[in-house]
C-alpha cells in the first residue's frame, strides 16, 4: 500500500505474551473473572490454546526455550479435564458443577430412566468443545493418539443430538423443569451451531450405520437451513433471521457450515465446503458486509483531565470516531489504524478483529484484507505492555481478548506463530492429533481394544460384588 | 464468666505448704506445675512474674517453664555441668528429677513405691539416687520425697513452654482478653447446641415435660441464633484465623442446618481458577447440595438469588432457579418483577434474558386468549425495555428478547411498537440495532410475508405501499447523515423485498456522488455507500466501465482501507463470484 510507510511496522512481542500467560497459567484469576465462573473451560481454552499458538513445536525451537507446560503438567491438566466429562455425555463448564461420583449412581443413560437425576443437565454444549480442544493441544508429544483416551466419544454424541431443537439449531444445556420435561436451555444463539458443528466434527468420524461405534447422527441439514435463514437483509449473520448481525455470528455461521461436509482425514488441506458455497444465499452481501467491519480507527484527542479520563471509559464514541470530512479518510495519516466492529456502526474491539479475518479466512478470502493497518491496531493499540489484548485501546488485557488477539495475527500468517485452523480455532498441528485420537476411539469401539475394558469392568464388578447402577453411564457395558 | 484473674493464676498452686510428702496418697495432680517458690530454691534468679501486664505471653510461658524446674536453671546458669553445683543442690537436682518422674507415673501400683520411707541421709546419697532412678528400693525413695519436701520442688512440669503458634508473640494482657472470647465462644456453642437440640426436638414432634405443649422453635429464638452464629463465626475468625471457614452467611442461618454443603475441592491440573469471594464459595457449596438432592423450596429460591447477585451469569443457576419457580408454581409476573431490579443492576448480563424468555414462554399461554391481558403485558414489557434502552440503546440480549417478544404477542401490527423505534431511531440514526428490528417488524409481519422467505430474499407478498414508505424512511434518513451505512442497507434490503430493482433509486444515490472521474478538485462524494450502491447500479444495467469506475475511485480514493474489497468487486465485474 502506498501509505504510512514513515514508522516502522511493530513487532509482536512473543516473550512478554508468554509472561502473561505464564501469569494465568500458574496463578488463579483475580476476582473480576467470577463472572466467567459458569464458563471456566472457556477460560482454560483461551490460556491453553494461547500458550500453544505461541510456542512453536520443538523441531522447531531455536532457543532451549522450555515448554510453559511441563509434560508432566500436561498430564494433570488432562486429567483435571476430564474430571469434568458427565455420565450422560459432554463435558460440564466449571468445576464448582462437577460432583462426587455419588451423585450420579442412579442416572442410566441408556434407557434415559431415572430422569429426575441431574447427571446430564451439568454437561455444556461449548465447555465440551472446549475440553476436547485443549485435550487435543495438550497431548502426550509421544501418544498424540491417545490424546482422546477417557473420552466418552458415543455418550457425547448421543446428548449432543439431544440439544438440537425442532428447528435445526442448538441449545447448550439440559435442564429438568418441572412439569415442563427435559428444557434445551441457552439462547437461539449462532455459536451453539457452530459448536455442535465441531464437536460433531471432532468425534463422530465415517462411522456407517450398523457399523460398531456408530451413533446417530444429528439432524445436519436442519442444521444448515436454520443457519442459512439466518442471513440478514444487509448479508451478515445474526443469531436468527429476526435480529441484527454481528461477526461473531458470521464467523460461526461459516466455520458451521464448511465444517458439516469438512473430510474426517486429512482436513488441514484446503476444502471448498459445498454447503457453505451452494448454500448461502448472498455470498456477496455476505463479503460486502464482513469487509465493511472494518473502519479507520481516528485516536481520541488526549483527555484534558483525569475526570474526563473517567467520562471517557463510559463513552463508546471515543473508540469510532467519524471524520469531520468524508476526504478526511483518504487522508495517509489516518490510514495507520484500522479497527473492526462487531456490527455496524459500533465499536473497535480485539475480538472483532479476530472474527472478521477468521470469517474471511475461511471463505478464502483473507486476501481482501489491508492487513497491515488491522495488524497494527492490534499490536500498538491493544496490546498491553504486561503481555496480552485488552477489550479496548488502552484497556487492561483478559484472557479472551488476549486469546483472540493472538489468534487473529495467526491466522493472518503472523511470523513466530503457529499456524492456525481457521474453522477450529486451534493450531493445525492440533487438528492433527484430533484426528489421529478419534481413529483411535473408533478403533476402541470397533471392537479391538475392547477386551481390556471388558476384563476391567469384570473385574470391577468381581471387587463389588454387584453391577453398579451407574456403570451404563459411564459407558461399561 | 471466670475471672481472667483467675484463670491464669489458678493454675500456679503452691505446691509444698502443708503438703504431706509423707502420706500414704501420691502426689496429686493438683500440684501439677509450677511453683511460687519458698525456701531454698533459687528462685531470685529466675525473672519476675509479676509484671504481667508488659510481658509477652511467651515470657511468662517461658519463666514458669523455668519456675517449675529451679535447680534445671540453676544448672543451665551455671555452665550446664553437674560439678559446679554443691552437693546439696546436686542431690535436690537429683531428687526432682527423680520425683518429677514419679509423678508422671499413671498409678502408683506398689505400696511401698508409694510410701517415700523415713530414713537418713548418708553419704552414699547420691549413689543410692542413682539407684533410684533406675527403679531404686524404699530407702532411696524415702530420701528423694525428703529433699523434695525440704526444697519445697514442685512435682510436675510441663514438659516444654505451653504456649504456642498464635498466641507465641501476645502480651500478657491480650492473651487474657483472647481466654475470655474462647470462654464466650464456648457459652455461645454451648447455647447454639442447645438452639439445635430444641429444634430436632420440634421436628420430632415431641412435647415439652412439664408443660405438656409441643416443642416450638419461636422466630425470636431463629433470630437470635442467627445472631449468635455471626458472632460465633466472626469470633472464631479472630481466634484462629480465616483458615477452615464454617462461618458463612449459610452456615449461620439455622434455616440451612439441615444441609451439608458439598464443598469443592480443587483437584490437581485445575486451571483458570478463579479467586473468588469466600461468600460465594460458601454459596455454591450449599447450591451443589441442594442440586443434587433436588430440592426445590423457598430457601432454594433466596440462595439463587443471593448467588447472582454476586455472579449474575452463571447459566445453572438461573436454570435451577426457573426450576424452582416452576416447581414453586410461583405467580410469573412476580418473578418478572423481580427480574426487572436485576436486570437494570446488570446491563450487560446474557442469562437474564433466557430466563425471561423462559418465563414468558410459560406465561402467554394462560393469557393467549386474552387480547387485552395480551395488550397490557406487552404495554409493560415496552416499559421495561424503553428504560433499559435508555441505557444501553445497542445492547444485543435486549434487542434479541424485543424481536421475541413481538413474535410472541404479535406485536407487528402495533402503533405503538413502531412508535416506539422510530423514537429510537430518531435520537441515533446510526443505532444499527433499531433499524434491523424495524426491518424485522416490517417485513416477517406475518399479515403479509410469505413464510419461510429469507430475509435477503424478495417477497412478492408483500404490498407494494410498505415498500414504498419503507424505501422513503430509509431514504429520509439518509438525507441526515448520508455516510451512515444502516441507512444504506435498509435502503437496498427493502428495495430486494419488493423485488425492485436496485437503479430504482439511481437518482437519488447519484445526488451524492459529483463528477465520478473528473479530477481530484471535480470530483465530490458525499456518501463512499452510495457509490458502492451506484456501482452495482451500473453493474446491473451492464455499464461495466462506470461500475469498474466507481470501484476504481472508491479504493483509489474515497474508502482507501477496504481497496483489496473493491478490487475484488472489480474482478467480479469479470466473473461474478
Amino acid at each position: 500500500m502506498a501509505h504510512t510507510a514513515e514508522r516502522s511496522e511493530p513487532v509482536l512481542d512473543i516473550d512478554r505474551h508468554l509472561r502473561y500467560w505464564k501469569m494465568c497459567l500458574q496463578s488463579s484469576l483475580p476476582r473480576h473473572y467470577l463472572s466467567n465462573e459458569g464458563n471456566r473451560m472457556a477460560l482454560a481454552y483461551f490460556i491453553v490454546n494461547s500458550v500453544c499458538i505461541l510456542t512453536p513445536p520443538p523441531s522447531e525451537t531455536q532457543q532451549d526455550r522450555k515448554p510453559l507446560i511441563a509434560p508432566g503438567d500436561r498430564r494433570k491438566i488432562r486429567q483435571w479435564v476430564l474430571s469434568h466429562q458427565q455420565p450422560g455425555g459432554g463435558f460440564a463448564a466449571s468445576s464448582s458443577l462437577v460432583f462426587p461420583v455419588k451423585g450420579y449412581e442412579q442416572w442410566q443413560s441408556e434407557t434415559g430412566a431415572q430422569e429426575d437425576v441431574e447427571g446430564p443437565g451439568l454437561a455444556n454444549l461449548p465447555a465440551t468443545l472446549f475440553a476436547l480442544q485443549i485435550l487435543a493441544l495438550l497431548a502426550d508429544e509421544n501418544d498424540e493418539a491417545g490424546a482422546f483416551s477417557g473420552v466418552d466419544r458415543v455418550q457425547t454424541l448421543r446428548w449432543l443430538r439431544r440439544l438440537q431443537r425442532q428447528d435445526g439449531s442448538f441449545g447448550e444445556v439440559l435442564k429438568l423443569l418441572p412439569g415442563h420435561g427435559w428444557f434445551i436451555g441457552g439462547g437461539y444463539d449462532m455459536r451453539y451451531c457452530y459448536i455442535a458443528a465441531a464437536i460433531r466434527w471432532v468425534l463422530r468420524g465415517d462411522v456407517r450405520e450398523g457399523e460398531p461405534g456408530w451413533v446417530e447422527d444429528f439432524d445436519t441439514e436442519r442444521l444448515a437451513e436454520y443457519i442459512l435463514s439466518s442471513q440478514t437483509y444487509d448479508g451478515g449473520f445474526a443469531g436468527s433471521s429476526q435480529e441484527e448481525p454481528h461477526a461473531g455470528y458470521a464467523y460461526c455461521a461459516i466455520s458451521a457450515l464448511s465444517l458439516l461436509d469438512r473430510p474426517v482425514e486429512g482436513s488441514t488441506a484446503p476444502h471448498r465446503s459445498e454447503v457453505l458455497y451452494s448454500g448461502i444465499r448472498n455470498m456477496p452481501g455476505l463479503i460486502h458486509w464482513l469487509s465493511s467491519r472494518q473502519f479507520v480507527y481516528l485516536e481520541p484527542e488526549p483527555p484534558s483531565s483525569d475526570a474526563e479520563y473517567g467520562e471517557r471509559e463510559e463513552d463508546e464514541e471515543v473508540n469510532f470516531l467519524l471524520p469531520k470530512r468524508l476526504s478526511d479518510l483518504s487522508l495517509s495519516e489516518n490510514l495507520r489504524y484500522v479497527a473492526c466492529n462487531g456490527r455496524c456502526n459500533k465499536v473497535a474491539d480485539t475480538c472483532y478483529t479476530w472474527w472478521v479475518a477468521a470469517a474471511l479466512a475461511n471463505l478464502g478470502k483473507g486476501d481482501l484484507l489491508d492487513w497491515q493497518p488491522l495488524r497494527r491496531f492490534l499490536l500498538e493499540k491493544m496490546a498491553h505492555r504486561i503481555g496480552g489484548f485488552g477489550k479496548h485501546p488502552g484497556g487492561p488485557p483478559d484472557v479472551y481478548h488476549s486469546c483472540f488477539g493472538l489468534t487473529a495475527l495467526a491466522v493472518m500468517g503472523e511470523p513466530g506463530l503457529n499456524e492456525l485452523d481457521g474453522a477450529l480455532a486451534v493450531p493445525t498441528r492440533a487438528v492433527g492429533v484430533i484426528e489421529k485420537a478419534r481413529a483411535v476411539l473408533l478403533r476402541r469401539s470397533s471392537g479391538e481394544e475392547r477386551d481390556s475394558a471388558a476384563r476391567a469392568v469384570e473385574l470391577g464388578r468381581a471387587m463389588r460384588g454387584a453391577r453398579p447402577a451407574w456403570l451404563g453411564a459411564v459407558g461399561g457395558g | 464468666m471466670p475471672s481472667k484473674r483467675k484463670a491464669v493464676a489458678s493454675k500456679k498452686i503452691k505446691a509444698t505448704e502443708n503438703s504431706d510428702p509423707s502420706s500414704a496418697s501420691p502426689p496429686n495432680s493438683d500440684r501439677d506445675t509450677a511453683s511460687t517458690s519458698t525456701g531454698t530454691t533459687p528462685a531470685a534468679a529466675l525473672p519476675s512474674t509479676n509484671n504481667g501486664n508488659t510481658d509477652s505471653i511467651l515470657d511468662r510461658s517461658k519463666a514458669r517453664f523455668a519456675l517449675a524446674r529451679p535447680y534445671d536453671t540453676l544448672l543451665q546458669q551455671k555452665g550446664g555441668a553437674l560439678s559446679a553445683l554443691t552437693p546439696a543442690e546436686q542431690s535436690a537436682w537429683l531428687s526432682a528429677r527423680i520425683a518429677s518422674r514419679l509423678a508422671r507415673r499413671p498409678v502408683f501400683a506398689s505400696s511401698t513405691a508409694a510410701s517415700p520411707p523415713s530414713s537418713n541421709s548418708g553419704s552414699s546419697f547420691g549413689r543410692d539416687l542413682r539407684g533410684a532412678a533406675c527403679g531404686g528400693g524404699p530407702k532411696t525413695l524415702k530420701e528423694v520425697w525428703r529433699t523434695v519436701n525440704e526444697a519445697s520442688l514442685p512435682l510436675r512440669a510441663a514438659a516444654v513452654p505451653l504456649v504456642k503458634g498464635l498466641e507465641e508473640g501476645i502480651s500478657v494482657k491480650e492473651f487474657e482478653a483472647r481466654w475470655e472470647r474462647k470462654v464466650w465462644l464456648t457459652c455461645s456453642d454451648v447455647a447454639s447446641r442447645c438452639f439445635k437440640e430444641k429444634r430436632e426436638r420440634e421436628r420430632r414432634g415431641e412435647r415439652e415435660e412439664k408443660t405438656g405443649e409441643r416443642v416450638i422453635v419461636t422466630g425470636q429464638e431463629i433470630f437470635e441464633e442467627t445472631g449468635r452464629r455471626q458472632q460465633m463465626a466472626a469470633l472464631r475468625t479472630e481466634l484462629y484465623g480465616g483458615g477452615v471457614r464454617k462461618d458463612g452467611k449459610l452456615a449461620a442461618d439455622p434455616e440451612w442446618d439441615d444441609v451439608v454443603p458439598v464443598v469443592l475441592e480443587e483437584p490437581e491440573g485445575a486451571l483458570a481458577a478463579i479467586a473468588y469471594p469466600p461468600e460465594y464459595a460458601e454459596a455454591m457449596s450449599y447450591l451443589r447440595a441442594v442440586m443434587q438432592a433436588k430440592e426445590h423450596s423457598p430457601r432454594c429460591l433466596r440462595l439463587t438469588e443471593h448467588i447472582i447477585g454476586m455472579n449474575p451469569a452463571h447459566y445453572t443457576v438461573w436454570l435451577y432457579r426457573a426450576a424452582n419457580v416452576f416447581a414453586l408454581k410461583l405467580p410469573i409476573l412476580d418473578e418478572i418483577a423481580w427480574l426487572n431490579e436485576v436486570a437494570l443492576e446488570n446491563l450487560k448480563n446474557y442469562q437474564i434474558w433466557h430466563h425471561r424468555h423462559l418465563l414468558v414462554e410459560n406465561y402467554f399461554p394462560t393469557i393467549a386468549s386474552d387480547p387485552a391481558a395480551i395488550s397490557a403485558f406487552a404495554a409493560s414489557e415496552r416499559e421495561f425495555l424503553r428504560q433499559i434502552l435508555a441505557e444501553d440503546t445497542k445492547n444485543y440480549h435486549v434487542w434479541s428478547y424485543r424481536s421475541y417478544l413481538v413474535g410472541k404477542l404479535g406485536q407487528f401490527d402495533s402503533a405503538e411498537e413502531l412508535q416506539a423505534i422510530e423514537a429510537m431511531i430518531d435520537e441515533d440514526v446510526r443505532n444499527n440495532s433499531a433499524w434491523s428490528h424495524r426491518f424485522f417488524l416490517v417485513f416477517s409481519n406475518p399479515e403479509h410475508a410469505t413464510p419461510g422467505v429469507a430475509a435477503t430474499e424478495p417477497d412478492p407478498k408483500v404490498p407494494q405501499a410498505v415498500v414504498d414508505r419503507e424505501v422513503d424512511y430509509a431514504k429520509g434518513k439518509i438525507l441526515l447523515a448520508p455516510q451512515n451505512q444502516s441507512g444504506w442497507n435498509y435502503l437496498r434490503g427493502a428495495l430486494v423485498k419488493g423485488g425492485r430493482k436496485l437503479g430504482t433509486v439511481e437518482e437519488f444515490a447519484s445526488g451524492f456522488v459529483k463528477g465520478l472521474g473528473q479530477g481530484e478538485e471535480g470530483e465530490q462524494v458525499q456518501s463512499t455507500h452510495a457509490l458502492d450502491l451506484l456501482a452495482e447500479i451500473y453493474a446491473e444495467k451492464g455499464d461495466k466501465e462506470k461500475a469498474d469506475l466507481s470501484l476504481r475511485r472508491l479504493g483509489q480514493k474515497w474508502d482507501r482501507i477496504r481497496v483489496g474489497y473493491w478490487e475484488w468487486r472489480r474482478k467480479c465485474l469479470e466473473t461474478p463470484a
